[in-house]
């Protein structure tokens, strides 16, 4: 389990209007009172700051509590307070750092916030957005049963991404599925397996680097033939998706043969030593695009591959993050229905700790400030709906931000920053372009 | 070759391409993938025009190039299905990277080869070249002499292909341009018939992709340490064994195709007028036909020549060749294509490496024609019938000393 619902607070949003805390009095001790309010409001330097219980995934005020009258739900992760049990020591006050759990002198109980059985009444009346409720990590809850389909202990690097993505996506695809997995860091890490020992438990096989989407054809089309409804799952990096098996790609996609394809793309051939690929980004740093006296990184934009699938008009095609697990289940589901009558193609972005030079314990954060940034968008496209944001970040935090997290961008200068912020720029442009060009009867429904 | 009428076969006249098809369909092909390429183009157009008629009850991919058609057939095979496709020179040289690993995977696709000269110089004509480069692929190859030897031989390929000791790709090669466009009367075998003559579809026991019996297929062996290496080599001696095996599975083979058909191909090499023959002419392919035409010609002369066919060029039946040549004195070997490097014909190097093994040295020429889609005339093996007689008499050839018979055409 270990799921956690929560409140986000975004403070440069946050005029400090109260409407949050009378919200919650009224909802809780039907007063107007705001000290009876379990969310608190607190000027801070330059705006405000939230006080509130975090919903912690390890809660020190349930360590401390001596009554059990605090426990965490395994479900919904909220923290339940239960009156009949507490002997209002108020050891838990102590244990918080957030201000999360307090005592309520009118009351004379410690009061904590309870997100109001998931509708939390403070979120619906802040007019500011800056209140989020999140429920990031329910899908856990409902993908925990799901059978992990790779065993323990493949042998990425440490904090991989990639090995992430493929264990979460095979969680969903389930059994009945034959997988492709081309030259690169998913058979590298022993998926495919080692002297006759596999890492997988669904049947699996190292396509050739050029030929995944055409082997792939051959194993669907004969189970369509036979009656047997066997899914093609390929798990691909971006290289032998962008580049040298991209005719391969193009032509099942042009085909509409039924598959689906996931690019696990961590921008560059990673598991043979970080070489560049179509993928790489402007300015980063690879072993052939390396930094020197003269060299400075790599000289061309990456190719965007999930909108060329795009104009192969897939059945369907989307971007995802790991920063991102409901949106990227999402996608994954709508993946796997439409490819059992279509091409399916999912951009899964993989910062890679070894490549792109971060801590492993950054990975998600790197994949999060990413999609922050906008240098990742998330959105999908189907023929009938068109392109959607999934995920839009009108607010971008400045690059700078995400390039600073990685060494491979060490190097930059504030002309190639520029440049990344101009290409970025570009880039939302047009794909909010394609987005607010969805046809009429997309937008209806 | 006698034609002996069975109750439901018929007679068509068609060219080596269509005959290929009528084979694949006859064969019960499940899934079909092309890519046009000259001169095996209309193969692929008669694979569609079937399908679409519903004459061939296959799956048929146009994929987008020859490297895709034999990786979905791969994929395709190891789900269980048995498959075909064709090519030739540019194509094939594109296929080549799935091409070299079909037969590790041990996976009995039939490929028909309408050989082309390779490029460059530029051509689009006939030429054994793609085929010759290929030769160490691993895949079993067999040359077809006439259109009649296209059917069935694309039909005796499946069961070649399946057969639990072989488990091996089998290219069926006819010549582009004389076999592909060259229409001829030909017997196509009663369907009955051939399913009786298949048997069960053998195609995914060993390896598979299949939900039901889970398998990684391919993974990682080789290197040095735990069990890398012997796997390795295990693999590839397997390969190796079932090439042999598969010397007497094509003869069996085709013993059996005589029996229930009525017509007799020799399986790996056939020999024509060796009886008392001083020096013999080596042939492959459709060039056969004149080189019989001269041979008869050269017999009514009163000179003792005759020849010898290859058909199974992969694996070399070495002993056949060897057993058939025994008795001449001087033998001049007719390719039309060239190896690289030794400035002969790749059938000749085989051919001599061969008679290493026989009991005594035989003077040997290599004769190189047929090139990018020369003809080689009756003239022509005139021309090599009489150096083969001089051979005999001489002290032998020089290496290198090649005859090129197009060079002044």
């Amino acid at each position: 389990m270990g799921a956690f619902e929560t409140i986000s607070f975004r403070p440069e949003h946050c005029d400090g209007c109260n409407d949050c805390m009378i919200a919650c009095a009224r909802a809780k001790e039907q007063s107007d009172d705001v000290l009876h309010s379990r969310i608190q409001i607190v000027p801070a330097e330059g705006g405000f700051e939230l006080a509130m219980c975090r919903q912690c995934g390890d809660p020190e005020c349930v360590h401390n509590c001596p009554a059990a009258a605090l426990s965490k739900d395994g479900e919904s992760g909220v923290i339940d307070w239960d009156a009949s049990k507490c002997v209002n020591c108020l050891l838990c006050t102590l244990g918080c750092t957030y201000g999360g759990i307090v005592y309520d002198a009118p009351a004379a109980r410690v009061i904590k916030c309870d997100l109001c059985d998931g509708h939390p009444a403070c979120v619906k009346a802040c007019t500011h957005g800056a209140l989020k409720f999140l429920t990031t990590a329910r899908i856990y809850n409902e993908v925990g049963n799901l059978e992990d389909l790779f065993v323990p202990g493949l042998a990425g690097c440490q904090g991989c991404n990639t090995e992430l993505i493929m264990r979460h996506a095979m969680r969903r695809i389930g059994p009945d599925a034959v997988v492709a997995t081309p030259p690169g860091c998913i058979p590298g890490m022993g998926s495919v397996g080692y002297n006759g020992l596999t890492g997988t438990k669904v049947p699996v096989f190292h396509p050739l680097l050029t030929n995944t989407a055409s082997m792939l054809t051959g194993v669907r089309r004969y189970y369509k033939r036979i009656g047997r409804n066997v899914k093609a799952v390929a798990l691909a990096g971006d290289g032998g998706t962008a580049d040298v098996g991209f005719q391969s790609l193009s032509g099942a996609a042009e085909r509409g043969e039924e598959m689906l394809f996931i690019c696990v793309d961590n921008e560059g051939y990673m598991n043979t030593g970080m070489q560049r690929s179509g993928c790489t980004p402007y300015g980063a740093w690879t072993s052939t695009t390396p930094v020197g006296e003269r060299g400075r990184g790599k000289t061309q934009d990456a190719k965007n591959l999930p909108l060329l699938m795009v104009m192969h008009h897939c059945a369907y095609v989307a971007t995802a993050s790991t920063a991102f697990m409901e949106d990227l289940y999402d996608k994954l589901d709508r993946a796997i229905a439409a490819s059992e009558h279509g091409f399916a193609y999912l951009h899964i972005y993989s910062p890679c700790t070894t490549g792109w030079r971060f801590p492993s314990d950054q990975n998600i954060e790197v994949a999060r400030k990413a999609v922050q940034t906008n240098f990742v968008l998330l959105w999908e496209f189907d023929p009938q709906g068109g392109l959607r944001l999934t995920h839009p970040v009108d607010d971008p935090f400045p690059l700078a931000e995400y390039v600073k997290e990685l060494g491979k961008y060490r190097h930059l200068s504030e002309e190639q920053i520029a440049h990344i912020e101009a290409s970025v720029a570009r880039n939302v442009s047009f794909v909010q372009g394609l987005a607010a060009g969805r046809p009429p009867t997309a937008a209806a429904a | 070759m006698s034609a002996v009428l069975k109750p439901k076969s018929k007679f068509i006249v068609c060219d080596g391409n269509e005959a290929a098809a009528w084979a694949v369909a006859a064969a019960r092909v499940e899934l079909v993938a092309v890519y046009p390429i000259t001169p095996q183009s209309s193969l692929v157009e008669y694979l569609a025009k079937f399908v679409a008629d519903g004459r061939l009850a296959a799956d048929l991919i146009d994929a987008e190039g020859e490297h895709s058609v034999l990786s979905v057939l791969q994929g395709a095979c190891l789900a269980g299905a048995r498959t075909y496709t064709a090519s030739c020179g540019p194509g094939l040289a594109f296929m080549f990277e799935p091409y070299v690993r079909t037969p590790g995977l041990r996976l009995p696709i039939v490929m028909g080869i309408v050989t082309r000269d390779l490029l460059t110089p530029q051509s689009v004509w006939g030429g054994h070249q793609d085929a010759m480069s290929v030769r160490e692929a691993g895949w079993i190859q067999v040359y077809c002499e006439s259109v009649q030897e296209v059917l069935d031989t694309t039909i005796m390929a499946y069961k070649i292909a399946e057969h639990r000791e072989v488990m091996l790709p089998v290219n069926v090669c006819h010549d582009g341009n004389y076999l592909s466009f060259g229409a001829a009367r030909a017997e196509l075998p009663d369907q009955a018939e051939v399913d009786a003559f298949l048997g069960e579809k053998n195609v995914n026991w060993h390896a598979a992709l299949d939900p039901q019996r889970p398998m990684a297929v391919d993974p990682l062996t080789g290197g040095a340490g735990g069990t890398g290496p012997s796997t390795f080599v295990r693999y590839r001696k397997g390969e190796c064994s079932a090439m042999q095996n598969a010397l007497s599975v094509i003869t069996d083979v085709h013993e059996e195709w005589g029996r229930r058909f009525g017509r007799t191909h020799a399986p790996l090499v056939e020999s024509y007028r060796m009886d008392g023959a001083e020096y013999a002419i080596i042939t492959i392919g459709s060039m056969t036909g004149a080189a019989k035409d001269a041979v008869d010609a050269a017999r009514q002369r009163g000179e003792n020549a005759g020849l010898v066919k290859v058909k199974t060029y992969r694996p070399f039946p070495v002993r056949a060749v060897v057993d058939a040549l025994a008795g001449v004195r001087a033998l001049g070997v007719v390719d039309r294509s060239v190896s690289f490097g030794w400035d002969c014909g790749p059938l000749f190097q085989d051919v001599i490496g061969a008679l290493h093994y026989a009991p005594r040295r035989i003077p040997a020429m290599s004769f190189i024609g047929g090139l990018a889609g020369a003809d080689i005339t009756i003239g022509h093996f005139d021309h090599v019938i009489r150096r083969t007689a001089e051979l005999a008499e001489g002290p032998g050839a020089a290496p290198g000393e090649t005859v090129w018979l197009n060079e002044k055409d």
